[in-house]
């Protein structure tokens, strides 16, 4: 096998050893130039298998209440790992996963959603940081990517890119899944490779429906035999990203069911149990404390009897969820083993990116976008719109999109603190990981304790491929990884630690971990909250980041943090606060909450576009690059030609009917219909007919102030003429929905106006020429700014909650 | 005693979900207490309006609640009185109160029950009122309006009241 230089990508064409004369004769060809680069012998398949929203008390494999067989059959024959650690937030996991660099670094401080103005907060890999995927691909790999990606910004998921931001280009040759950071499993606006694809056509298979975590590891084995079927030699890399155990809760009703009254005893029972089937399981020390319960979360027996049932349901739905996800990646892995395989393939499995999600607040919701839309709801109004959509048995179906409070989080990251975004405690940092390669890993069933990070995953597979990270990726000289393989202690048990520091930083919640001791520096903000009143002690000019309380904690005998030693240690936290800035200044992290930089004034420019119009072929526009109607009047007007006998169907539709808009025709009716959030539902129907031939409606939205959320006045028009009218008291002030998209011409997937789900995704049956938006800036300047801030602050707070 | 000797309570309770509030109406119905009438209207995810009512008023002859009126006013507030992403969310004004007398119940119900939602509304004399508030558990939004004098005098007052409670919850 030829020699490649490696540390310069791509890998330089091979040399032509043959000869060319003017003719064939005396001609030698060279048959290497036709081939392409190896890895070297030995290179492993590699299978990165990473759950969602997840915590370490979560799956059985690690003492939690969620059957995970595969998980377990995979630790038994592998190695558990209770000291891995990650970010506490879902892009930067994702981003320092695949890069094996800190997450602020290339760019992702916070989520794909929340592309910045600060270097380490932009969303965007910067080019001399290529990822693994890039790096295995062009040193002979197969790479595809299967399920989350969360890594492209808001605004750049449609056909106009750019498409390095996409999974194509950090490197993976095939991708299918969703480009944002939650989506319905049921219907999911899909990607595949670098085109929205939209609805799968079996969502509307009333038989057989489509399910994404099926068809996910559906597309991974055909992926795999398609590999296999071209070439039996040539590694593959698949990334295999489960969209659960993220929001939308969605699972077939029996997955669910299977944990009927297993959480009746409420959470703070269930944290017990877990903690106690942890230490028999050996996952964690035998002297490990259960950390107390914040005041943030309720006490179970507090839960008013009547309320029990609506929230042990929620918490029956994600374990089932959960489960679900172990399934799936159990067929893979089986996949891969019936190919003969499994020996060679390096699995690691990661169970969660940021610990448990608690965003779905005290309460959970049947609709998780509520919370994101700034609309609080008590327990009795969400059972009451869970009852409006199915009631308890339907929490899991796509008549809601479901999250569960967020004491569930809490018990599902045992024996730990706090959960997602909180990167100062262990509750959104320490996540389960489980690495199996039979053949290489002598110890089955081995547990292994060293201080790992997210960032050392990278290392540890380019270690084991003996694949070399590049010098120059397309001529750009390169950052070296932050991490460091831990291959040592795949065959040694008591091979010394890889890694003895590690910051972390999560919207202002921060953490410095050296030798043994962590420095645990939270924000006294509850992470759901994000009110004025949470947010004032953080402006600029009045938070100061070393005059916060700080948590000084010893690992090596605290494996939970149970034990503030930072009274004892005043040196030690000096230190480390110090420690912290240093490697903040390092890797960007600096400035400290750049992530809400909104909320305090610093915001993108406004836009300018007023106009934004659709032919009628365009279908499957993600939720954040549909028209800015929010918050302000704004117009639809549609070009149709409607044949003789009238048309019926849909004009265009945004998401569904947990939050959406339709304009349709039915019965000979122009008709428009406006989800806020499923909470409210208004809709205005024409007095009169639609004509024949030629002909523009209109729908126009008087608003009534320049205040988010504005109540306002709907005129329907016909060529003109005003046809009906109506009122809507509110209106959606951030964003219909985190993942469905706009279709003109029809409503692809879940619809707006369950009036005509029984006929979707009811395309329209004349033609759609085009749809125009325009939207209406305020009279007054600062009226405009002022609702471009609150549009801000509320998709700040959503890309939180993503 | 006479109807028109009693003091007569006019209870009205908003619901997000048509369940919710015939679980209440039939709380009512069994609570013991003698009721002048109840009405639960609802209104499904199609649209579709549906009204039951068990008005003993028309067994004395008088005019039923349908008759006098139905009112809402019932979903907004406090709904979204506050917000969790913060006070620029929270702005949100509340429901304008409709009033409907002398309608007929579904045309007025029609224009005023959300889609998803449902209202109650439970006449009964003030004695009783210790019986029946208590078996009304589920309402988001619930008033209680009362008056004296004749009976559909009475009535009308209460509801009046009532709106006119519904009207301050909302501002």
């Amino acid at each position: 096998m030829t020699e490649h230089d490696r540390s310069r990508l791509p890998i330089r064409r091979e040399t032509f050893a043959g000869a060319a004369g003017r003719t064939l004769d005396g001609s030698q060809p060279d048959w290497n130039l036709i081939g392409h680069p190896a890895p070297p012998d030995g290179a492993p398949n590699v299978l990165l298998v990473l759950i969602d929203d997840a915590g370490f008390g979560n799956p059985a494999t690690f003492g939690g209440p969620i059957r995970t067989p595969n998980y377990t059959r995979m630790a038994e024959a592998g190695l558990r790992y209770n000291r891995f650690h990650v970010t506490a937030l879902c892009s930067p996991t994702r981003a320092a996963l695949l890069t094996g660099r800190n997450n602020h670094a290339v760019g992702f401080g916070s989520v794909g959603e929340f592309a910045g103005g600060f270097p380490g907060y932009s969303a965007t890999l910067p080019r001399d940081c290529a990822p693994l995927p890039r790096i295995l691909r062009d040193n002979g790999y197969s790479t595809a990517a299967f399920g989350k990606w969360h890594l492209t910004p808001d605004g750049q998921q449609g056909p106009a890119g750019p498409f390095d931001r996409w999974p194509n280009g950090w490197g993976f040759e095939y991708f299918y899944g969703i480009l944002g950071g939650g989506s319905s499993q049921w219907d999911p606006c899909l990607a595949e490779n670098q085109k929205i694809i939209g609805t799968p056509e079996d969502f509307y298979d009333e038989e057989h429906p489509y399910y994404f975590p099926d068809a996910m590891a559906d597309r991974t084995i055909e992926w795999l035999h398609g590999v296999r079927g071209q070439d039996a030699g040539k590694p593959f890399f698949v990334y295999y990203s489960t969209g659960c155990s993220h929001a939308p809760h969605h699972v077939a009703k029996d997955w669910a069911d299977r944990y009927k009254g297993q959480f009746d005893q409420g959470w703070d029972r269930l944290r017990e149990q877990t903690f106690a089937r942890q230490k028999e399981l050996g996952v964690i020390p035998a002297d490990a404390e259960l950390t107390p319960r914040d005041p943030a979360f309720p006490a179970w027996d507090d839960v008013p009897d009547t309320l029990k049932p609506f929230y042990a349901r929620q918490m029956e739905v994600y374990a089932g969820y959960s489960e679900n996800a172990d399934h799936n990646v159990g067929r893979v892995i089986d996949a891969i083993d019936e190919l003969g395989e499994l020996d060679n393939t390096l699995i690691i499995w990661i169970w969660g990116d940021n610990g448990a999600s608690m965003e779905g607040t005290v309460t959970g919701s049947f609709n998780e976008l509520t919370m994101q839309n700034g609309i609080p709801l008590t327990d009795e109004m969400q059972l009451q719109l869970t009852e409006r959509y199915g009631g308890l048995e339907a929490w899991s179906s796509s008549l809601m999109a479901p999250h569960y409070g967020a004491a569930w989080a809490w018990a599902g990251n045992t024996p730990f603190r706090w959960g997602k975004q909180v990167g100062s405690h262990l509750g959104g940092t320490r996540n389960p990981m489980v690495v199996h390669w039979p053949g290489h890993i002598t110890d089955a069933g081995g547990l292994r304790t060293p201080f790992a990070h997210v960032i050392d995953v990278a290392p540890t597979i380019l270690d084991l491929a003996g694949i070399p990270a590049p010098d120059t990726v397309d001529g750009i000289e390169q950052e070296p990884l932050h991490g460091t393989s831990f291959v040592a202690s795949l065959t040694d048990g008591a091979a010394p630690e890889h890694r003895t520091q590690q910051y972390f930083e999560t919207i202002g919640n921060r953490a410095m971990y050296k030798d043994g001791w962590w420095l645990a520096m939270r924000t006294e903000r509850i992470p759901w909250l994000l009110t004025p009143e949470a947010l004032a002690p953080y402006a600029p000019g009045v938070w100061d980041p070393d005059a916060g309380p700080a948590e000084l904690y010893y690992l090596p005998d605290d494996f939970t943090q149970a034990q503030d030693l930072a009274a004892e240690h005043p040196d030690k936290v000096q230190e480390l606060k110090d420690l912290f800035w240093e490697e903040a200044e390092r890797y960007k992290v600096l400035p400290l909450l750049a992530t809400l930089s909104t909320f305090f004034g610093m915001l993108p420019p406004l836009p300018a576009e007023t106009t934004f119009a659709y032919r009628g072929d365009v279908q499957n526009v993600m939720p954040g690059m549909i028209p800015r109607i929010y918050n302000r009047s704004y117009a639809i007007t549609a070009d149709l030609v409607v044949p003789e006998g009238s048309a019926e169907g849909v004009i265009v539709a945004e998401a569904d009917h947990l939050g959406g808009f339709t304009l349709y025709v039915k019965d000979g009716k122009l008709t428009h219909t406006y989800s806020m959030m499923g909470v409210f539902v208004f809709r205005q129907v024409a007095e009169e007919d639609l004509p024949t031939g030629d002909v523009t409606v209109r729908m126009e939205f008087e608003a009534d102030e320049a205040k988010p959320a504005t109540g306002g006045n709907v005129t329907l028009l016909i060529d003109g003429r005003p046809v009906g009218k109506g009122r809507m008291d509110h209106t959606v002030p951030v964003r219909f929905s985190g993942y469905s998209g706009m279709d003109i011409g029809r409503d692809n997937g879940g619809v707006v106006d369950r009036a005509y789900e029984d006929k979707k995704p009811f395309a329209f049956t004349g033609t759609v020429k085009k749809v125009v938006f325009d939207v209406t800036p305020h009279l007054s300047d600062q009226d405009e700014l002022d609702i471009h801030a609150a549009e801000q602050h509320g998709q700040a707070a959503h890309g939180l909650s993503a | 005693m006479p109807l028109d000797q009693e003091t007569t309570d006019v209870l009205i309770g908003g619901y997000l979900s048509t369940d919710a509030a015939h679980e209440d109406y039939q709380a009512v119905l069994s609570c013991g207490a003698r009721l002048w009438g109840a009405v639960v209207v609802s209104k499904d995810l199609e649209g579709n309006l549906s009204v039951e009512q068990t008005d003993h008023m028309v067994e004395e002859g008088a005019a039923g609640l349908a008759s006098v009126g139905f009112v809402v006013g019932l979903f907004a507030p406090p709904l979204l009185a506050a917000t969790a992403i913060g006070a620029a969310l929270g702005a949100v004004g509340g429901k304008v109160l409709h009033r409907r007398t002398g309608s007929k119940i579904e045309e007025s119900a029609g224009e005023t029950i959300p889609i998803g939602g449902a209202g109650l509304i439970v006449a009964y004399k003030h004695a009783d009122a210790e019986t029946v508030e208590p078996a009304v558990t589920r309402a988001i939004s619930k008033v209680v309006g009362e008056a004296d004098g004749h009976h559909v005098e009475a009535l009308k007052g209460a509801l009046a009241d009532a709106q006119k409670k519904l009207a301050e919850d909302s501002t």
